[in-house]
C-alpha cells in the first residue's frame, strides 16, 4: 500500500507567505463553499435543535399538496401532505449530524491511535495495521452495514460504529506515513535528548503539532462519508422512519410523485445532499492541497 | 525482458495468494463474529449449534461454521428455504454485468479526462470537467436513477420500461445500459478515479525519465504508458470494486434489478442471516479477487516488487 509522502516545501520565499497567499484560487474557492456549507449545517442544526422553524414540520395541510417553492408562506414549497419543506430539510439534519460526529470522532481517535502504533512500534504493529486496513477493505461498506443490520438492529448509531470502524485504517495509514517521515526530524531527536517523556512526543509534537491538519482533513471527508451513508439507508428504508424528516427518507417519498411531473418534492433534498457532500468534499481536498502541499501539478 | 519477468511472477503470484487466503481467512472471523454476537442466535438457524455432536465452544462452533461454508453449503434461505449460494450465483450474474458495465463506463469517461488534464495541466475546459465529475459524484444515486428514469424512458422513450425481473423481450438488453449508465456516473467512483489518474500520470510526466525520452525524440506516451496509466489503472479500479458494490446495492433497489444488492436489501430486512452472510462473503471474494488481479498487473509492469 502507498504511504503517503509529506511534500518538501524547499522554495522558501513561498513558504514565508501568508497562508491565503499562497494557495490556488481554485482551493480558495473550494474552502470558501465548504466553510459556508458547515456553517449552513451547524446553524440549522442549532436551529432545529432549539425548534427554531419557520413551521411545524410535521403539520399537515391537505389544502396544499406538493407546492412549489416561493410558495407564500412556504419559502421551498410543501410535500406530498403539505407539511413545510424547509422546516423538514432543516429538521432532517438532526437525522445524521451526532451520528455523523460520532462515527468522525470514533475514526480520528482509534485511526491516530493505530497509527501512532505502526508509525510509533513498527515492525509487527505495521504488519497487523496493513492487514486490517486490508480486511476491512475487502468489505463493500453497504454490505457490512446491511449484515450488521441483519444481525444486530437498524439503528444508526450502531451503523456509524460500523463506519467509523472501517475508516480507521486509512487514517491509522496516513499518520503512520506522517510519523515514518517526521521521526529522522532533528526536532523530535532534539525532543528525545532534552528528555521529554513519549507520550509528549507523540501527543504534542507529532500529533498536535504535525498532524492537526491531516486529522481535520479527514474529518471533514469523513462527514461526508457519513451523510452518504445515512441519506443512503434511509432512502433503502433503515434509517430514520417516516414520520420523521431525514433527506434520504424525503427524497424517496417525493419519488412517488415523479412520474407525475412532481420533481421538487424529492429534488430538494436531494439537491440539499449533494450541495452539503460536495461541500464537505470540496473543504477536504482544498484544505489537503492547502495544507499539505498536494500540489496538483 | 519478458522472460525475467516469468519467475518473479510466479513467486509473488503465491506470496499474493498467500495474503489473500489469509484475508479471506480473516473475512470469514468477521462474519463469523457478528453473526455469534448477534442477539436471536442466528448461528442456530445456520445449524450449527443444534446439531448432535456439535462443539458449544465459539471456535468449535467457527470450525464447523467454516467446514460448511468451504463446503459450500450457506444454509437455507430463512425467507424463501432455497438453498443459498445457488440463488447468489444466479443472482450474481446480474450484479456481475451491472458492476463491469459501470467499471468500464467510468474508466471509458475518466481516461480521456485525466489524460488531457495530465498532460495539458489547468485548462479551463479541465477545470470544469473535473467539477462537472465532482458535482456528478456527490449526487445522490438514487435521484439521480429516478432522473434519468423520468428523462430517457418517461419523456423521450429512449429505452424500453421494463424491469430486469420481466420475461425475455426484444431490445431488453438496452435496458441495462440505464442502472449501468447511474452507476457509473454517480457513486463517487468517477471524481476518484479522475484525480488519481490524473495525479499520477502527471508525476510520471515529470519525471527525468520522460523528460529524458522528448530531449531524444522518443515518444513520451509508451514510456509514460506502464508506470503513468497501467499502475494506477489497476489500482484505481481494484480499489473501487467495493464501492462499486455498495453502490449497487442502492441503484439494483431504484431499478429493481435482480442482483445481489437487491437481495442484500431484502434480507436485511428480513434477517435473513443465511443469504446476506453468503453475500458479504461472496462480495468479499469478489473484492479480494480484484486485488489480486491488480497485484499481478503491478508486478508484470513492475518485477522489482517481487524483490522487496
Amino acid at each position: 500500500m502507498a504511504r503517503y509522502v509529506q511534500a518538501h516545501m524547499t522554495v522558501a520565499g513561498i513558504a514565508e507567505l501568508p497562508l491565503f497567499r499562497r494557495a490556488e484560487t481554485l482551493d480558495l474557492l473550494y474552502i470558501g463553499y465548504g466553510l459556508t456549507v458547515v456553517v449552513l449545517v451547524l446553524a440549522s442544526y442549532l436551529a432545529g435543535a432549539f425548534g427554531w422553524l419557520p413551521h411545524d414540520a410535521q403539520a399537515i395541510n391537505v389544502a396544499l399538496l406538493n407546492a412549489p417553492p416561493f410558495t407564500p408562506g412556504h419559502a421551498l414549497g410543501t410535500d406530498f401532505l403539505g407539511r413545510d419543506l424547509l422546516s423538514r430539510l432543516v429538521l432532517g439534519i438532526q437525522a445524521y449530524f451526532l451520528p455523523g460526529l460520532l462515527s468522525v470522532a470514533l475514526a480520528i481517535v482509534g485511526g491516530s491511535v493505530l497509527g501512532v502504533l505502526a508509525g510509533w512500534r513498527g515492525g509487527w504493529w505495521d504488519t497487523l495495521i496493513t492487514y486490517l486496513a486490508n480486511l476491512l477493505d475487502s468489505f463493500p461498506r453497504l454490505v457490512l452495514i446491511l449484515l450488521v443490520i441483519a444481525a444486530f438492529k437498524p439503528d444508526i448509531y450502531y451503523v456509524m460504529v460500523v463506519v467509523g470502524i472501517t475508516s480507521m485504517p486509512v487514517i491509522a495509514n496516513l499518520v503512520a506515513g506522517k510519523i515514518a517521515f517526521l521521526r529522522q526530524k532533528s526536532f523530535i531527536e532534539a525532543a528525545h535528548a532534552l528528555g521529554l517523556p513519549g507520550h509528549t512526543v507523540i501527543l504534542k509534537h507529532i500529533l498536535w503539532f504535525n498532524c492537526r491538519a491531516l486529522l481535520v482533513i479527514q474529518a471533514t471527508l469523513g462527514m461526508a462519508e457519513a451523510i452518504l451513508i445515512e441519506t443512503s439507508l434511509s432512502y433503502l428504508g433503515f434509517g430514520v422512519q417516516e414520520p420523521t424528516p431525514s433527506w434520504g427518507n424525503m427524497v424517496l417519498s417525493g419519488a412517488n410523485y415523479f412520474l407525475q411531473g412532481n420533481f421538487w418534492p424529492s429534488t430538494a433534498p436531494a439537491l440539499a445532499i449533494l450541495a452539503t457532500i460536495l461541500g464537505f468534499q470540496l473543504l477536504g481536498d482544498g484544505l489537503n492541497n492547502l495544507l499539505e502541499g498536494k500540489r496538483r501539478r | 525482458m519478458r522472460l525475467a519477468a516469468v519467475k518473479p511472477v510466479s513467486r509473488v503470484l503465491a506470496r499474493e495468494l498467500a495474503v489473500t487466503a489469509l484475508l479471506l481467512a480473516g473475512v470469514s472471523v468477521v462474519v463469523f463474529a457478528i453473526l455469534y454476537l448477534a442477539p436471536g442466535d442466528p448461528l442456530h438457524a445456520l445449524g450449527v449449534r443444534e446439531a448432535q455432536g456439535m462443539p458449544r465452544t465459539w471456535h468449535g462452533q467457527y470450525a464447523a461454521w467454516f467446514g460448511k461454508v468451504l463446503q459450500g453449503n450457506f444454509g437455507n434461505s430463512i425467507r424463501t428455504g432455497l438453498p443459498v449460494l445457488p440463488e447468489l450465483a444466479r443472482v450474481g450474474v446480474n450484479t456481475l454485468y451491472l458492476t463491469l458495465g459501470a467499471l468500464a463506463l467510468t474508466l471509458a469517461i475518466a481516461v480521456p479526462i485525466a489524460v488531457h488534464a495530465a498532460a495539458h495541466g489547468d485548462t479551463a475546459g479541465n477545470t470544469a470537467a473535473t467539477i462537472g465529475a465532482y458535482i456528478l459524484s456527490a449526487l445522490p444515486v438514487f435521484w439521480l436513477g429516478y432522473i434519468v428514469v423520468y428523462v430517457f424512458i418517461h419523456q423521450f422513450g429512449m429505452f424500453p420500461l421494463i424491469s430486469g425481473t420481466a420475461a425475455k423481450q426484444p431490445h431488453a438488453w438496452l435496458y441495462f445500459l440505464v442502472p449501468i449508465f447511474v452507476l457509473g456516473t454517480a457513486s463517487g467512483t468517477l471524481s476518484e478515479m479522475i484525480r488519481h489518474l490524473r495525479e499520477e500520470l502527471s508525476r510520471v510526466l515529470a519525471e527525468d525519465y520522460i523528460r529524458t525520452a522528448r530531449a531524444k525524440g522518443a515518444r513520451v506516451w509508451r514510456h509514460a504508458f506502464k508506470e503513468g496509466f497501467l499502475i494506477p489503472a489497476s489500482e484505481i479500479m481494484s480499489a473501487k470494486i467495493p464501492f462499486l458494490l455498495g453502490g449497487a446495492v442502492i441503484v439494483e433497489q431504484v431499478f429493481n434489478w435482480p442482483g445481489m444488492g437487491r437481495m442484500a436489501w431484502q434480507a436485511a430486512q428480513d434477517r435473513d442471516f443465511p443469504v446476506i452472510m453468503g453475500i458479504a462473503l461472496v462480495a468479499a471474494a469478489f473484492v479480494r479477487l480484484g486485488n489480486l488481479l491488480q497485484r499481478v498487473v503491478f508486478t508484470a509492469v513492475n518485477p522489482r516488487a517481487s524483490q522487496e
